[in-house]
């Protein structure tokens, strides 16, 4: 990977590398927290910032770290900041934590942050490391933020627990139920690809 | 130095920097998860309890164990709601195993007169949209005032006096059934239940 500018890290982070739309890494807390708007930003958040310290913790010891064993020592660095953030956000945000329960200790197997860890994180400064981890986990919480918004609206007609369907609207279960999840990330899929193939050919 | 020597003494240092990040941050939140957790539960009780109480019910408790609260007879506590010498009621969680998925766990407080004062479910795995009324609708209610004799326990199905709801019958049933456990042990207990504490256990 040649050397990218801050402005490259961000764009590529939030949209052109998206974690969820493109590179469709991190399934299982995609597919399983976004019941509703509020889930999906809660666990999107939670995971920007373990993104973020374990992206700069690892550019920071990325000299020192053998390469035989750098996995381990990445897990272990991701573990350490999941652990973090579960018990500060059971005592901070209790009621958020309730929700996303089991979810939050799951972060440490999302794929997203072992991958940032190795491909970028291992191999650039603290600082593009620690940009790359904002930003890509940005795009994630707004991939789960996305998915979210449509599963709620259609299948309970809310919008972070405001009723904005009116009662004429009939909500369609399945949306919130698992296979829900996939079908509307399948159609999401469908959009992201149209949209950016289409700017493609304008330029 | 031989290089497993190296990976070794790296893992080691790295695992043990976590360890004392992790140790500091479990002692730095251990205060505010307990008060979190208590809040929680004082929110409950409030809810639930008959209003006007003067104690403090989540310390004024006392433990029991039996089949009829849950199928593993595991210690409920019981929160005593009481005014001055008078006794307001008591509030207790009771398990319903036989739900559609899962436990169903309700806190229910019942009044000294054996009449039920409230059920609040507490968790739950049901299905959303159709189980999980016991929660989202004011269904609930219909339990308030109700005696071991003033009403045909049951849905009405079952020939009992308690509605369940179109395309869900097994969690209603379960709730009800549960109830009828907990108020059952109740009236049984009763004496012992609302004895004061003597000495502070501790739950």
């Amino acid at each position: 990977m040649s050397e990218l500018t801050s402005r490259e890290i961000v764009v590529n982070g939030f949209w052109h590398n998206n974690g969820i739309f493109v590179q469709l890494l991190g399934m299982c807390p995609t597919l399983a927290v976004t019941t509703s708007a509020e889930n999906g930003v809660g666990m999107g958040l939670a995971t920007m910032f373990v993104l973020m310290g374990s992206n700069m913790v690892v550019s920071m010891i990325r000299s020192i770290i053998p390469s035989d064993v750098r996995i381990p020592a990445y897990i272990i660095v991701i573990a350490a900041f999941v652990t973090i953030i579960d018990l500060s956000m059971n005592a901070y945000v209790h009621d958020l934590h309730k929700v996303l329960g089991i979810f939050i200790p799951l972060i440490v197997v999302n794929c997203i942050i072992l991958g940032r860890a190795e491909s970028f994180a291992s191999k650039n400064s603290v600082f593009k490391a620690a940009l790359d981890g904002i930003f890509t986990g940005l795009g994630f919480t707004f991939a789960l933020f996305v998915l979210g918004s449509v599963r709620e609206l259609l299948g309970a007609g809310t919008w972070f627990e405001m009723p904005v369907l009116g009662s004429s609207f009939h909500p369609s279960l399945v949306f919130v139920l698992p296979p829900g999840a996939f079908i509307a990330l399948g159609f999401i899929l469908v959009g992201v690809r149209w949209f950016n193939q289409r700017g493609d050919s304008a330029s | 130095m031989p290089d497993f020597l190296k990976m070794g003494i790296v893992l080691m240092l790295v695992g043990m920097v976590a360890t004392a990040v992790l140790a500091m941050t479990e002692s730095a939140t251990r205060a505010p998860i307990a008060e979190a957790k208590r809040q929680e539960t004082l929110r409950i009780l409030k809810s639930v309890l008959p209003e006007g109480f003067d104690n403090e019910p989540d310390v004024d408790t006392v433990t029991f164990a039996d089949k009829r609260l849950n199928r593993r007879e595991k210690p409920v506590t019981f929160y005593r709601g009481r005014k001055g010498a008078t006794n307001l009621g008591v509030a207790f969680v009771v398990t319903a195993p036989d739900g559609y998925s899962g436990d169903i766990e309700l806190m229910m407080s019942v009044n000294p007169d054996g009449s039920i004062n409230l059920v609040q479910v507490v968790s739950h795995a049901e299905t959303p949209g159709l189980g999980d009324k016991i929660v989202k609708t004011d269904w609930p209610l219909a339990f308030k005032g109700k005696t071991q004799e003033n009403v045909k326990w049951g849905v009405k199905k079952d020939g009992g006096d308690f509605d369940q709801f179109a395309g869900a019958t097994i969690t209603p049933r379960a709730v009800v059934a549960a109830v009828k456990r907990g108020l059952d042990f109740f009236v049984e207990k009763k004496e012992a239940i609302f004895q004061p504490a003597t000495g502070e256990k501790k739950p």
